[in-house]
Protein backbone atom coordinates (compact mmCIF):
# COMPACT_ATOMS: atom_id res chain seq x y z
CA UNK A 1 0.00 0.00 0.00
CA UNK A 2 1.20 3.48 -0.79
CA UNK A 3 2.27 5.54 2.17
CA UNK A 4 -0.31 8.04 3.41
CA UNK A 5 0.42 11.74 3.04
CA UNK A 6 1.99 13.80 5.81
CA UNK A 7 -0.60 16.49 5.27
CA UNK A 8 -4.06 16.18 3.76
CA UNK A 9 -6.31 19.21 3.42
CA UNK A 10 -9.94 19.01 2.35
CA UNK A 11 -11.26 22.41 1.38
CA UNK A 12 -13.84 24.11 -0.73
CA UNK A 13 -12.52 25.50 -4.01
CA UNK A 14 -13.22 29.08 -2.92
CA UNK A 15 -10.37 31.49 -3.76
CA UNK A 16 -9.64 32.25 -0.05
CA UNK A 17 -8.51 28.70 0.46
CA UNK A 18 -5.47 29.07 -1.79
CA UNK A 19 -3.98 31.16 1.04
CA UNK A 20 -4.63 28.31 3.46
CA UNK A 21 -2.72 25.93 1.18
CA UNK A 22 0.16 28.41 0.84
CA UNK A 23 0.40 28.83 4.61
CA UNK A 24 0.36 25.07 5.08
CA UNK A 25 3.26 24.81 2.64
CA UNK A 26 5.16 27.44 4.63
CA UNK A 27 4.57 25.52 7.86
CA UNK A 28 5.81 22.33 6.22
CA UNK A 29 8.85 24.12 4.79
CA UNK A 30 9.72 25.59 8.18
CA UNK A 31 9.58 22.17 9.81
CA UNK A 32 11.84 20.34 7.40
CA UNK A 33 14.05 23.26 6.41
CA UNK A 34 13.09 23.79 2.77
CA UNK A 35 15.30 26.47 1.26
CA UNK A 36 13.47 29.82 0.89
CA UNK A 37 13.95 29.93 -2.88
CA UNK A 38 12.66 26.35 -3.26
CA UNK A 39 9.67 27.20 -1.08
CA UNK A 40 8.92 30.14 -3.33
CA UNK A 41 8.87 27.76 -6.31
CA UNK A 42 6.68 25.21 -4.52
CA UNK A 43 4.24 27.87 -3.38
CA UNK A 44 4.03 29.34 -6.86
CA UNK A 45 3.48 26.04 -8.68
CA UNK A 46 0.95 24.75 -6.12
CA UNK A 47 -0.88 28.09 -6.24
CA UNK A 48 -1.26 27.68 -10.01
CA UNK A 49 -2.63 24.16 -9.62
CA UNK A 50 -5.06 25.29 -6.90
CA UNK A 51 -6.18 28.32 -8.89
CA UNK A 52 -7.09 26.00 -11.71
CA UNK A 53 -9.38 24.08 -9.36
CA UNK A 54 -10.80 27.36 -8.07
CA UNK A 55 -11.55 28.58 -11.57
CA UNK A 56 -12.15 25.62 -13.82
CA UNK A 57 -12.94 22.41 -11.97
CA UNK A 58 -16.58 22.99 -11.07
CA UNK A 59 -17.76 25.42 -13.74
CA UNK A 60 -18.61 28.17 -11.30
CA UNK A 61 -20.05 25.88 -8.61
CA UNK A 62 -18.47 25.12 -5.25
CA UNK A 63 -16.72 21.77 -4.92
CA UNK A 64 -13.96 20.02 -3.00
CA UNK A 65 -10.27 20.83 -3.39
CA UNK A 66 -7.95 18.28 -1.87
CA UNK A 67 -4.28 18.90 -1.29
CA UNK A 68 -1.83 16.27 -0.08
CA UNK A 69 1.81 16.75 0.85
CA UNK A 70 4.42 14.00 1.09
CA UNK A 71 7.77 14.80 2.62
CA UNK A 72 10.79 12.55 2.13
CA UNK A 73 14.52 13.02 2.53
CA UNK A 74 15.15 14.98 -0.64
CA UNK A 75 11.79 15.55 -2.26
CA UNK A 76 8.50 17.19 -1.45
CA UNK A 77 5.53 15.94 -3.39
CA UNK A 78 2.28 17.86 -3.56
CA UNK A 79 -0.93 16.50 -5.03
CA UNK A 80 -3.79 18.84 -5.93
CA UNK A 81 -7.04 17.03 -6.67
CA UNK A 82 -10.56 17.96 -7.62
CA UNK A 83 -13.68 15.92 -8.20
CA UNK A 84 -15.10 18.09 -10.93
CA UNK A 85 -15.38 17.79 -14.64
CA UNK A 86 -14.45 21.27 -15.82
CA UNK A 87 -10.82 20.72 -16.55
CA UNK A 88 -10.61 17.14 -17.71
CA UNK A 89 -11.73 17.35 -21.33
CA UNK A 90 -9.27 20.17 -21.90
CA UNK A 91 -6.38 18.24 -20.47
CA UNK A 92 -6.99 15.46 -22.95
CA UNK A 93 -7.26 17.78 -25.90
CA UNK A 94 -4.92 20.63 -25.20
CA UNK A 95 -3.37 21.12 -21.79
CA UNK A 96 -1.75 24.37 -22.70
CA UNK A 97 -4.97 26.06 -23.72
CA UNK A 98 -6.95 24.89 -20.70
CA UNK A 99 -4.42 25.85 -18.10
CA UNK A 100 -3.06 28.88 -19.87
CA UNK A 101 0.16 30.11 -18.47
CA UNK A 102 -0.38 28.09 -15.28
CA UNK A 103 0.76 24.81 -16.76
CA UNK A 104 3.95 26.34 -18.18
CA UNK A 105 4.71 27.67 -14.71
CA UNK A 106 4.05 24.33 -13.02
CA UNK A 107 6.23 22.55 -15.56
CA UNK A 108 9.00 25.11 -15.23
CA UNK A 109 9.07 24.87 -11.43
CA UNK A 110 8.38 21.20 -10.67
CA UNK A 111 10.92 18.73 -12.08
CA UNK A 112 8.19 16.07 -12.30
CA UNK A 113 4.54 16.71 -13.05
CA UNK A 114 1.88 14.12 -13.65
CA UNK A 115 -1.78 14.56 -14.57
CA UNK A 116 -4.22 11.82 -13.76
CA UNK A 117 -7.94 11.28 -13.96
CA UNK A 118 -9.58 10.72 -10.59
CA UNK A 119 -11.92 7.72 -10.25
CA UNK A 120 -15.48 8.96 -10.38
CA UNK A 121 -14.53 12.19 -12.14
CA UNK A 122 -11.97 14.87 -11.54
CA UNK A 123 -8.31 15.58 -12.05
CA UNK A 124 -5.18 15.10 -10.04
CA UNK A 125 -2.00 17.11 -10.53
CA UNK A 126 0.99 15.48 -8.87
CA UNK A 127 4.07 17.69 -8.55
CA UNK A 128 7.41 16.52 -7.27
CA UNK A 129 9.95 19.08 -6.13
CA UNK A 130 13.62 18.44 -5.50
CA UNK A 131 14.46 19.80 -2.06
CA UNK A 132 18.02 18.71 -1.29
CA UNK A 133 18.06 20.72 1.93
CA UNK A 134 15.17 18.97 3.69
CA UNK A 135 15.48 16.87 6.79
CA UNK A 136 13.34 13.79 6.58
CA UNK A 137 10.53 13.35 9.08
CA UNK A 138 11.78 10.56 11.27
CA UNK A 139 8.62 8.97 12.57
CA UNK A 140 6.87 6.42 10.40
CA UNK A 141 3.35 7.37 9.50
CA UNK A 142 1.21 4.60 8.15
CA UNK A 143 -1.56 3.52 10.48
CA UNK A 144 -5.21 4.35 10.27
CA UNK A 145 -4.96 7.28 7.90
CA UNK A 146 -8.31 8.87 7.25
CA UNK A 147 -8.57 11.74 4.79
CA UNK A 148 -10.80 14.36 6.38
CA UNK A 149 -14.25 13.62 4.98
CA UNK A 150 -16.69 16.47 4.67
CA UNK A 151 -20.14 16.60 3.15
CA UNK A 152 -20.42 18.97 0.21
CA UNK A 153 -22.90 21.03 2.21
CA UNK A 154 -20.26 21.58 4.93
CA UNK A 155 -17.54 22.69 2.54
CA UNK A 156 -18.55 26.33 2.39
CA UNK A 157 -17.68 26.84 6.05
CA UNK A 158 -15.58 23.84 7.07
CA UNK A 159 -11.98 22.84 6.44
CA UNK A 160 -10.53 19.40 7.17
CA UNK A 161 -6.90 18.72 8.03
CA UNK A 162 -5.03 15.49 8.75
CA UNK A 163 -1.37 15.87 9.63
CA UNK A 164 1.48 13.70 10.91
CA UNK A 165 3.93 13.39 12.55
CA UNK A 166 3.70 15.80 15.49
CA UNK A 167 6.88 17.68 14.51
CA UNK A 168 5.11 18.71 11.31
CA UNK A 169 1.78 19.37 13.01
CA UNK A 170 3.55 21.76 15.41
CA UNK A 171 4.18 24.21 12.55
CA UNK A 172 1.20 23.43 10.35
CA UNK A 173 -1.81 23.38 12.69
CA UNK A 174 -1.21 26.78 14.38
CA UNK A 175 -0.71 28.41 10.96
CA UNK A 176 -3.89 26.88 9.58
CA UNK A 177 -5.75 27.99 12.72
CA UNK A 178 -4.32 31.50 12.35
CA UNK A 179 -5.68 31.78 8.80
CA UNK A 180 -9.09 30.46 9.84
CA UNK A 181 -9.27 32.68 12.94
CA UNK A 182 -8.43 35.67 10.74
CA UNK A 183 -11.24 34.61 8.43
CA UNK A 184 -13.60 34.49 11.42
CA UNK A 185 -12.63 38.14 12.12
CA UNK A 186 -10.88 37.31 15.37
CA UNK A 187 -8.63 39.98 16.86
CA UNK A 188 -4.90 39.20 16.97
CA UNK A 189 -5.40 38.68 20.70
CA UNK A 190 -7.85 35.86 20.17
CA UNK A 191 -5.94 34.54 17.15
CA UNK A 192 -3.03 33.95 19.48
CA UNK A 193 -5.31 32.08 21.91
CA UNK A 194 -6.44 29.95 18.98
CA UNK A 195 -2.82 29.17 18.14
CA UNK A 196 -2.23 28.17 21.76
CA UNK A 197 -5.17 25.76 21.55
CA UNK A 198 -3.55 24.37 18.39
CA UNK A 199 -0.22 24.00 20.25
CA UNK A 200 -2.00 22.14 23.05
CA UNK A 201 -3.72 19.82 20.57
CA UNK A 202 -0.44 19.05 18.84
CA UNK A 203 1.25 18.12 22.09
CA UNK A 204 -1.68 16.26 23.65
CA UNK A 205 -3.94 14.90 20.91
CA UNK A 206 -1.62 12.53 19.04
CA UNK A 207 -1.54 9.95 21.82
CA UNK A 208 -5.33 9.51 22.11
CA UNK A 209 -5.88 9.59 18.31
CA UNK A 210 -6.97 6.27 16.85
CA UNK A 211 -4.58 6.65 13.90
CA UNK A 212 -1.11 8.13 13.42
CA UNK A 213 -2.54 11.43 12.19
CA UNK A 214 -4.03 14.34 14.04
CA UNK A 215 -7.42 14.95 12.44
CA UNK A 216 -9.06 18.33 12.92
CA UNK A 217 -11.95 19.93 11.09
CA UNK A 218 -12.71 23.59 11.64
CA UNK A 219 -15.95 25.42 10.96
CA UNK A 220 -15.70 29.17 10.53
CA UNK A 221 -18.53 31.55 11.35
CA UNK A 222 -18.32 35.24 12.16
CA UNK A 223 -16.36 35.51 15.44
CA UNK A 224 -16.66 31.79 16.02
CA UNK A 225 -14.51 28.75 15.33
CA UNK A 226 -15.68 25.23 15.96
CA UNK A 227 -13.10 22.45 16.03
CA UNK A 228 -13.79 18.75 15.78
CA UNK A 229 -10.78 16.70 16.85
CA UNK A 230 -10.57 12.96 16.37
CA UNK A 231 -11.48 10.16 16.19
CA UNK A 232 -9.94 9.65 19.64
CA UNK A 233 -9.92 6.59 21.86
CA UNK A 234 -12.66 6.51 24.43
CA UNK A 235 -11.75 8.75 27.36
CA UNK A 236 -9.16 10.67 25.32
CA UNK A 237 -11.29 13.77 24.84
CA UNK A 238 -11.87 14.26 28.57
CA UNK A 239 -8.16 13.91 29.31
CA UNK A 240 -7.35 16.42 26.56
CA UNK A 241 -9.65 19.03 28.07
CA UNK A 242 -8.16 18.54 31.52
CA UNK A 243 -4.52 18.35 30.47
CA UNK A 244 -2.16 21.03 31.66
CA UNK A 245 1.42 21.79 30.62
CA UNK A 246 2.44 22.26 34.27
CA UNK A 247 0.95 22.37 37.73
CA UNK A 248 0.08 25.97 38.52
CA UNK A 249 -0.99 26.87 34.98
CA UNK A 250 -4.19 24.86 34.77
CA UNK A 251 -5.92 23.22 31.82
CA UNK A 252 -5.02 25.35 28.79
CA UNK A 253 -7.68 24.03 26.42
CA UNK A 254 -10.42 24.51 28.98
CA UNK A 255 -9.25 28.03 29.78
CA UNK A 256 -8.99 29.20 26.18
CA UNK A 257 -12.17 27.71 24.70
CA UNK A 258 -15.75 28.84 25.25
CA UNK A 259 -17.43 25.46 24.96
CA UNK A 260 -16.35 21.84 24.97
CA UNK A 261 -18.32 18.73 24.09
CA UNK A 262 -17.51 15.08 23.74
CA UNK A 263 -19.29 13.30 20.94
CA UNK A 264 -19.01 9.57 21.69
CA UNK A 265 -19.46 7.02 18.94
CA UNK A 266 -18.93 3.45 20.14
CA UNK A 267 -15.30 2.80 20.96
CA UNK A 268 -14.16 6.18 19.70
CA UNK A 269 -15.14 9.77 20.31
CA UNK A 270 -14.76 13.26 18.88
CA UNK A 271 -13.78 16.32 20.87
CA UNK A 272 -15.67 19.45 19.91
CA UNK A 273 -14.26 22.82 20.92
CA UNK A 274 -15.71 26.24 20.32
CA UNK A 275 -13.77 29.48 20.41
CA UNK A 276 -15.57 32.81 20.27
CA UNK A 277 -14.28 36.34 19.98
CA UNK A 278 -16.53 38.25 22.34
CA UNK A 279 -14.73 41.61 22.14
CA UNK B 1 -2.44 37.94 -9.67
CA UNK B 2 -6.18 37.69 -9.56
CA UNK B 3 -7.96 34.45 -10.36
CA UNK B 4 -9.74 36.02 -13.31
CA UNK B 5 -6.45 36.93 -14.84
CA UNK B 6 -5.31 33.33 -14.49
CA UNK B 7 -8.47 32.21 -16.21
CA UNK B 8 -7.47 33.79 -19.47
CA UNK B 9 -5.67 31.30 -21.61
CA UNK B 10 -2.55 32.71 -23.14
CA UNK B 11 -4.16 32.86 -26.54
CA UNK B 12 -6.58 35.60 -25.48
CA UNK B 13 -3.91 37.73 -23.82
CA UNK B 14 -2.58 39.00 -27.08
CA UNK B 15 1.15 38.47 -27.24
CA UNK B 16 2.11 36.56 -30.30
CA UNK B 17 -0.45 33.87 -30.54
CA UNK B 18 -3.54 36.03 -31.14
CA UNK B 19 -2.21 37.29 -34.42
CA UNK B 20 -1.23 33.78 -35.45
CA UNK B 21 2.07 32.00 -35.21
CA UNK B 22 3.15 33.21 -38.64
CA UNK B 23 3.61 36.77 -37.46
CA UNK B 24 5.54 35.66 -34.43
CA UNK B 25 7.74 33.51 -36.65
CA UNK B 26 8.29 36.39 -39.06
CA UNK B 27 9.24 38.71 -36.23
CA UNK B 28 11.70 36.18 -34.87
CA UNK B 29 13.18 35.68 -38.33
CA UNK B 30 13.77 39.44 -38.63
CA UNK B 31 15.03 39.63 -35.04
CA UNK B 32 17.62 36.95 -35.70
CA UNK B 33 18.88 38.94 -38.68
CA UNK B 34 19.49 41.82 -36.29
CA UNK B 35 16.34 43.88 -36.95
CA UNK B 36 16.03 46.11 -33.84
CA UNK B 37 12.46 47.17 -34.71
CA UNK B 38 11.30 43.54 -34.78
CA UNK B 39 12.97 42.97 -31.42
CA UNK B 40 11.12 45.94 -29.94
CA UNK B 41 7.78 44.66 -31.23
CA UNK B 42 8.51 41.29 -29.64
CA UNK B 43 9.44 42.90 -26.33
CA UNK B 44 6.21 44.91 -26.31
CA UNK B 45 4.19 41.81 -27.10
CA UNK B 46 5.67 39.68 -24.38
CA UNK B 47 6.02 42.25 -21.61
CA UNK B 48 2.53 41.28 -20.35
CA UNK B 49 3.86 37.72 -19.90
CA UNK B 50 6.79 39.03 -17.82
CA UNK B 51 4.42 41.21 -15.81
CA UNK B 52 2.08 38.31 -15.21
CA UNK B 53 4.92 36.16 -13.88
CA UNK B 54 6.27 38.98 -11.70
CA UNK B 55 2.82 39.45 -10.21
CA UNK B 56 2.84 35.84 -9.06
CA UNK B 57 5.66 36.71 -6.70
CA UNK B 58 4.07 39.96 -5.66
CA UNK B 59 3.16 38.51 -2.28
CA UNK B 60 6.83 38.17 -1.50
CA UNK B 61 8.58 40.98 0.30
CA UNK B 62 10.26 42.31 -2.84
CA UNK B 63 8.77 45.48 -4.34
CA UNK B 64 6.77 44.73 -7.50
CA UNK B 65 8.85 47.14 -9.61
CA UNK B 66 12.01 45.17 -8.78
CA UNK B 67 10.32 41.89 -9.63
CA UNK B 68 9.09 43.31 -12.92
CA UNK B 69 12.57 44.48 -13.77
CA UNK B 70 14.03 41.03 -13.10
CA UNK B 71 11.24 39.37 -15.13
CA UNK B 72 11.84 41.79 -18.01
CA UNK B 73 15.54 40.98 -17.97
CA UNK B 74 14.57 37.32 -18.17
CA UNK B 75 12.35 38.10 -21.13
CA UNK B 76 15.22 39.80 -22.99
CA UNK B 77 17.45 36.79 -22.35
CA UNK B 78 14.70 34.49 -23.63
CA UNK B 79 14.29 36.57 -26.80
CA UNK B 80 17.99 36.35 -27.54
CA UNK B 81 18.29 32.64 -26.83
CA UNK B 82 15.09 31.44 -28.49
CA UNK B 83 15.49 29.23 -31.53
CA UNK B 84 12.31 29.52 -33.66
CA UNK B 85 13.43 26.74 -35.99
CA UNK B 86 12.66 24.17 -33.27
CA UNK B 87 8.97 24.81 -33.78
CA UNK B 88 7.92 25.52 -30.17
CA UNK B 89 5.89 28.58 -29.24
CA UNK B 90 8.02 31.32 -27.71
CA UNK B 91 5.96 31.50 -24.49
CA UNK B 92 6.78 27.91 -23.53
CA UNK B 93 10.46 28.79 -23.77
CA UNK B 94 10.13 32.21 -22.14
CA UNK B 95 8.28 31.09 -18.96
CA UNK B 96 11.07 28.87 -17.60
CA UNK B 97 13.74 31.38 -18.65
CA UNK B 98 11.99 34.25 -16.87
CA UNK B 99 11.29 32.11 -13.79
CA UNK B 100 14.95 31.06 -13.77
CA UNK B 101 16.00 34.70 -13.74
CA UNK B 102 13.65 35.43 -10.82
CA UNK B 103 14.94 32.41 -8.95
CA UNK B 104 18.48 33.72 -9.30
CA UNK B 105 17.32 37.08 -8.06
CA UNK B 106 15.73 35.57 -4.94
CA UNK B 107 18.85 33.54 -4.30
CA UNK B 108 21.08 36.63 -4.65
CA UNK B 109 18.75 38.59 -2.38
CA UNK B 110 19.47 36.10 0.38
CA UNK B 111 16.15 34.28 0.38
CA UNK B 112 17.70 30.86 0.79
CA UNK B 113 19.43 31.43 4.10
CA UNK B 114 17.30 33.65 6.30
CA UNK B 115 14.12 35.63 6.48
CA UNK B 116 14.50 38.42 3.94
CA UNK B 117 14.97 41.89 5.38
CA UNK B 118 11.80 43.12 3.71
CA UNK B 119 9.77 40.54 5.63
CA UNK B 120 11.39 41.57 8.91
CA UNK B 121 10.66 45.22 8.29
CA UNK B 122 7.08 44.35 7.48
CA UNK B 123 6.75 42.35 10.69
CA UNK B 124 7.90 45.40 12.67
CA UNK B 125 5.41 47.57 10.82
CA UNK B 126 2.61 45.16 11.61
CA UNK B 127 3.63 45.09 15.26
CA UNK B 128 3.61 48.90 15.47
CA UNK B 129 0.29 49.21 13.64
CA UNK B 130 -1.17 46.60 15.93
CA UNK B 131 -0.21 48.67 18.95
CA UNK B 132 -1.45 51.92 17.47
CA UNK B 133 -4.82 50.40 16.57
CA UNK B 134 -5.12 48.73 19.96
CA UNK B 135 -4.49 52.04 21.72
CA UNK B 136 -7.05 53.79 19.54
CA UNK B 137 -9.78 51.18 19.93
CA UNK B 138 -9.13 49.68 23.31
CA UNK B 139 -8.94 46.18 21.84
CA UNK B 140 -6.62 44.25 19.55
CA UNK B 141 -7.09 44.69 15.80
CA UNK B 142 -8.31 42.02 13.40
CA UNK B 143 -6.19 40.87 10.46
CA UNK B 144 -8.54 42.67 8.07
CA UNK B 145 -8.17 45.90 10.01
CA UNK B 146 -4.38 45.62 9.93
CA UNK B 147 -4.41 44.84 6.21
CA UNK B 148 -6.58 47.84 5.51
CA UNK B 149 -4.57 50.15 7.75
CA UNK B 150 -1.21 49.15 6.26
CA UNK B 151 -2.51 48.60 2.72
CA UNK B 152 -1.11 45.07 2.71
CA UNK B 153 -2.74 41.77 1.74
CA UNK B 154 -4.26 39.39 4.29
CA UNK B 155 -1.47 36.96 3.42
CA UNK B 156 1.22 39.54 4.12
CA UNK B 157 -0.30 40.28 7.54
CA UNK B 158 -0.57 36.58 8.39
CA UNK B 159 3.02 35.98 7.29
CA UNK B 160 4.12 38.90 9.47
CA UNK B 161 2.21 37.51 12.47
CA UNK B 162 3.88 34.15 11.95
CA UNK B 163 7.28 35.78 11.53
CA UNK B 164 6.86 37.68 14.81
CA UNK B 165 6.15 34.38 16.55
CA UNK B 166 9.23 32.81 15.03
CA UNK B 167 11.81 35.55 15.48
CA UNK B 168 14.19 35.06 18.31
CA UNK B 169 16.06 38.17 17.33
CA UNK B 170 16.11 40.95 19.87
CA UNK B 171 15.25 43.56 17.28
CA UNK B 172 11.55 42.87 17.78
CA UNK B 173 11.92 43.46 21.48
CA UNK B 174 13.66 46.77 21.04
CA UNK B 175 11.80 49.71 22.61
CA UNK B 176 9.02 51.00 20.45
CA UNK B 177 9.24 54.47 18.94
CA UNK B 178 8.34 57.09 21.54
CA UNK B 179 8.64 54.77 24.52
CA UNK B 180 11.15 55.60 27.21
CA UNK B 181 13.43 52.95 28.57
CA UNK B 182 11.35 52.73 31.77
CA UNK B 183 8.13 51.97 29.96
CA UNK B 184 9.59 49.43 27.64
CA UNK B 185 11.38 46.63 29.42
CA UNK B 186 13.43 44.63 26.99
CA UNK B 187 13.42 40.90 26.58
CA UNK B 188 16.66 40.71 28.54
CA UNK B 189 15.20 42.13 31.75
CA UNK B 190 14.08 38.83 33.13
CA UNK B 191 17.27 37.08 32.17
CA UNK B 192 19.84 36.35 34.83
CA UNK B 193 17.27 36.52 37.59
CA UNK B 194 16.23 32.97 36.94
CA UNK B 195 18.82 31.34 39.22
CA UNK B 196 18.10 33.64 42.13
CA UNK B 197 14.40 32.93 41.99
CA UNK B 198 14.74 29.21 41.58
CA UNK B 199 15.16 28.61 45.30
CA UNK B 200 12.22 30.78 46.24
CA UNK B 201 9.98 28.89 43.89
CA UNK B 202 10.81 25.59 45.50
CA UNK B 203 9.37 26.93 48.74
CA UNK B 204 6.11 27.92 47.10
CA UNK B 205 3.82 24.92 47.29
CA UNK B 206 1.32 26.29 44.77
CA UNK B 207 3.89 26.46 42.01
CA UNK B 208 5.41 23.34 40.56
CA UNK B 209 9.15 22.95 40.30
CA UNK B 210 8.81 22.94 36.53
CA UNK B 211 7.14 26.33 36.52
CA UNK B 212 9.98 27.63 38.65
CA UNK B 213 12.42 26.96 35.87
CA UNK B 214 11.14 29.63 33.55
CA UNK B 215 11.85 33.33 34.13
CA UNK B 216 9.73 35.37 36.54
CA UNK B 217 8.26 37.64 33.90
CA UNK B 218 7.06 34.68 31.82
CA UNK B 219 5.55 33.14 34.95
CA UNK B 220 3.76 36.40 35.72
CA UNK B 221 2.37 36.55 32.20
CA UNK B 222 1.17 32.94 32.41
CA UNK B 223 -0.55 33.72 35.71
CA UNK B 224 -2.23 36.83 34.31
CA UNK B 225 -3.59 34.89 31.33
CA UNK B 226 -4.51 31.56 32.89
CA UNK B 227 -5.26 32.42 36.52
CA UNK B 228 -6.36 36.06 36.45
CA UNK B 229 -8.08 35.68 33.05
CA UNK B 230 -6.68 38.88 31.58
CA UNK B 231 -6.66 39.22 27.79
CA UNK B 232 -3.30 39.45 26.05
CA UNK B 233 -3.94 43.13 25.32
CA UNK B 234 -4.53 43.80 29.02
CA UNK B 235 -1.37 41.90 29.92
CA UNK B 236 0.57 43.86 27.30
CA UNK B 237 -0.52 47.10 28.92
CA UNK B 238 0.48 46.00 32.42
CA UNK B 239 3.84 44.58 31.45
CA UNK B 240 4.66 47.33 28.97
CA UNK B 241 5.28 45.16 25.93
CA UNK B 242 3.26 44.55 22.76
CA UNK B 243 0.40 42.06 22.59
CA UNK B 244 2.38 40.11 20.01
CA UNK B 245 5.27 39.81 22.43
CA UNK B 246 2.85 38.59 25.07
CA UNK B 247 1.62 36.04 22.55
CA UNK B 248 5.14 34.93 21.75
CA UNK B 249 6.18 34.70 25.40
CA UNK B 250 3.04 32.74 26.31
CA UNK B 251 3.46 30.22 23.53
CA UNK B 252 7.16 29.92 24.17
CA UNK B 253 6.76 29.36 27.92
CA UNK B 254 3.99 26.79 27.43
CA UNK B 255 6.31 24.97 25.01
CA UNK B 256 9.13 25.07 27.53
CA UNK B 257 6.86 23.83 30.30
CA UNK B 258 5.69 20.92 28.17
CA UNK B 259 9.28 20.00 27.34
CA UNK B 260 10.33 20.26 30.99
CA UNK B 261 7.34 18.21 32.17
CA UNK B 262 8.12 15.55 29.58
CA UNK B 263 11.72 15.21 30.74
CA UNK B 264 11.14 15.49 34.50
Amino acid sequence: MAEPPNVCLTLSNQPDNVLLVRETLSGMAETVGVDGVDLNDIRTAVTEACNNVVLHAYEGEEGPLQVEMFVSADTVEVVVRDHGTGIKPHIRSDEEAALGIGLSIIQALAPRVEFKDVDGGGTEVRMEFATPSVQSLDSLVRNGFQAPSLERSQLATTTGLAVAPDTLARRVLPRVMCVLAARAHFTTDRISDTEMVADALVSEAFAPSTGDHLNVSVTVEPRSLQLRVGPLYSGGAGRLIASSPARGVGPVIEKLTDDRRIDADGASEMLELRLLDKR
Amino acid sequence: MTPTEMALPLATRGPGTAAGPATEAQLFARHIEGDQAAREVLVRRFIPLARSLARRYDRSSEPFEDLLQVASLGLLKALDRFDPTLGHPFASFAVPTILGEMRRHFRDAGWSVHVPRGAQERALKVRDAQERLANARGRAATVNELAEYLELSIEQIIDALQAIQAYESLSLDAPRPGATADEAPSYGDAMGEEDARYELVELDATVSAVLGRIPQRERDILRMRFVDDLTQTEIAERVGISQMQVSRLLRHSLDQLRALTATS
